[in-house]
């Protein structure tokens, strides 16, 4: 998940590149009735129940409203989706999802398409792809970390948030990002309030501290030309799924966090 | 100098002069281009004419006469087929294509100041084509560097009813704020339909939201949410609400009062912090340029200009 253009179908083609290399079996599913093309082909794919394209031309819908009606139309049919899935209840599936964070928030339509996939017995984790491009300071960084919550809080499944596009920015500032990924919110609230005018510095130490009493807040950085980062989050996210079972609403001590001192 | 109703005012008296620029961001649905429609309409009435800017390139119709339409520089469906791109895609290079120009459209926009006080632009019906690109900031950027800009975050009131639908549209929010750093004005749309009291209430009393928020159904991430909601406590100080109808037009006076609120935290507080950051931005790139054209000497004393194969 993640905005338009922010990587989410390259991390899917990353991490089945990766997996296949691993022998791990993994399987991609497209929920993206508008998505144009695939390196790896999906296994299952939206477009084979209903497609963006048919749905604007037939009905006479422009893009938003037909990229909802797409995923209502999933809903009624839902009984499809479970019949796709049911081959693959022991594998590891990717599910590439639209980015219009209409659907996540406004709509429950995502939020039903989890609730349903834990209730076939599958252990979800929300994967949120943010451009590193655009986190050039602090209050940039800011503005991700809300964007993401926005989008997950209304999931109600464990999820981390992932960096992309670490190798296309600079050295110089993918040192600066570091302490982005193991942040001390007294040194981000500092930064924030250089940026920003004076008003801001209450918020900015407000968030500072959510972002350190919430691991799952922060960001992973990935840089798909570098096999250990992949490995990296992809073992987070392995995580991610193992908690997920238990259902207990996070502790800001959690083994999680202990280990990454 | 007090503004008082947009009706007593004259078509120049600002708080400081000059013209304000208004930018209606808000989620797909939420009624921007209508709630444009209402704001034009209104000032017309008044002889305060705005010039309208549609950044919308996929829309089919527009309820209002454009004086700059994005669809007149960019043809959405061409771009689509001659760029292969989905919807997203186009929409998002459509809104690339049209940045090329933007130095046009600011040369337009300064021949107009003198004459016209409010300049309204209406952005792309989904939200993070304009709020998570390059194309998005660079414009936000531009318009506030030159005169004052609000941001007007339209929000659906009758959809953001339930507790966490609106913490999570206030995130979002938030996240528009830090990315912009401009005046921001909430707006919350269709009080036809559902008044947005309750949206005051949660944001004036933070107990009572939390306490609407524990009230449903026992969430995964509730220690979150609850935190998070000290974080949109701390948010909402640095907010103007108002509740609209842009259907039967209720509310836009006290809307014109909020943006002249808004201009006036714009030349006290982002217009002196912009220049710093200009500055700022200035030095370091004179930094740069200086350590690259050291790096470069270093380079040609090493080599001491023996030939290089290539």
């Amino acid at each position: 998940m993640g905005p338009a253009g922010s990587g989410k179908s390259t991390y899917c083609q990353t991490i089945m590149q990766h997996c296949e290399a691993t022998k791990r079996r993994v399987h991609l599913v497209n929920l993206d009735p508008a998505a144009e093309r695939f390196e790896y082909p999906p296994t299952i794919d939206i477009r084979e129940l209903i497609t963006l394209e048919d749905v604007m031309d037939e009905l006479g819908y422009g893009p938003n409203g037909g990229l909802i009606y797409c995923f209502e139309f999933l809903m009624e049919n839902l009984d499809w989706l479970e019949e796709q899935l049911g081959d693959y209840e022991d594998d590891y599936l990717i599910l590439d999802c639209p980015g219009q964070i209409e659907l996540y928030t406004h709509i429950p339509i995502m939020r039903q398409v989890a609730s349903m996939l834990q209730r076939w017995n599958f252990q979800v984790v929300g994967v949120y792809c943010l451009e590193s491009q655009f986190v050039e300071d602090t209050s940039k960084y800011f503005a991700g970390v809300m964007s993401a919550t926005s989008a997950m809080s209304m999931l109600e499944i464990p999820h981390i948030n992932v960096m992309t596009k670490m190798d296309l920015i600079s050295e110089s500032l993918r040192e600066n990002m570091e302490r982005y990924f193991d942040p001390d919110p007294l040194l981000l609230a500092e930064d924030a309030n250089r940026n920003t005018s004076g008003k801001f510095h209450e918020l900015n130490l407000a968030i500072a501290n959510l972002i350190e009493d919430f691991s799952m807040v922060s960001f992973l950085p990935l840089n798909i030309k570098d096999e250990d980062s992949i490995a990296y989050v992809l073992s987070h996210a392995d995580n991610a799924i193992q908690w997920g079972e238990d259902q207990e609403p996070k502790e800001p001590n959690d083994p999680e966090e202990v280990d990454q001192d | 100098m007090s503004s008082g109703k947009a009706s007593d005012t004259a078509p120049t008296d600002t708080v400081q002069g000059g013209p304000v620029n208004i930018i209606m961001i808000g989620m797909a649905g939420s009624g921007k281009t209508t709630l444009m429609q209402r704001i034009n309409a209104h000032l017309h009435e008044r002889k305060q004419s705005p010039y309208v800017v549609n950044l919308d390139p996929a829309v089919s119709k527009l309820p209002f006469q454009a004086n700059i339409d994005i669809r007149d520089t960019v043809d959405y469906k061409q771009v689509m087929s001659e760029y292969n791109l989905g919807p997203n895609g186009g929409i998002l290079t459509s809104l690339n294509l049209f940045t090329t120009k933007l130095d046009q459209v600011m040369q337009i926009i300064e021949k107009r100041a003198a004459s016209t006080k409010y300049f309204l632009y209406d952005t792309p019906g989904q939200i993070e084509i304009f709020t998570w690109s390059a194309s998005g900031a660079i414009i936000s950027n531009t318009l506030a560097a030159t005169y004052p800009t609000v941001v007007v975050y339209v929000v659906d009131t009758p959809r953001t009813a339930s507790p966490a639908t609106f913490m999570s549209n206030m995130m979002y929010a938030c996240s528009i704020l830090y990315k912009t750093q401009l005046p921001f004005l909430l707006a919350f749309n269709k009080t036809d339909v559902v008044s947005h009291e309750f949206a005051v209430n949660w944001m004036s009393d933070f107990e009572a939201f939390q306490q609407a928020l524990s009230r449903q159904e026992e969430c995964f991430m509730n220690s979150l949410m609850q935190s998070m909601s000290l974080v949109l406590d701390e948010f909402y100080s640095h907010l103007r609400v108002c509740g609209v109808s842009a259907m039967t037009g209720q509310g836009m006076d006290h809307f014109f009062e909020q943006i002249q609120d808004a201009v006036r935290e714009y030349h006290e507080e982002f217009k002196p912090n912009l220049q710093k950051q200009i500055e700022q931005k200035r030095i370091k790139e004179q930094q740069q340029k200086e350590e690259h054209l050291k790096r470069l000497m270093d380079d040609l004393a090493v080599s001491e200009g023996k030939q290089v194969d290539l």
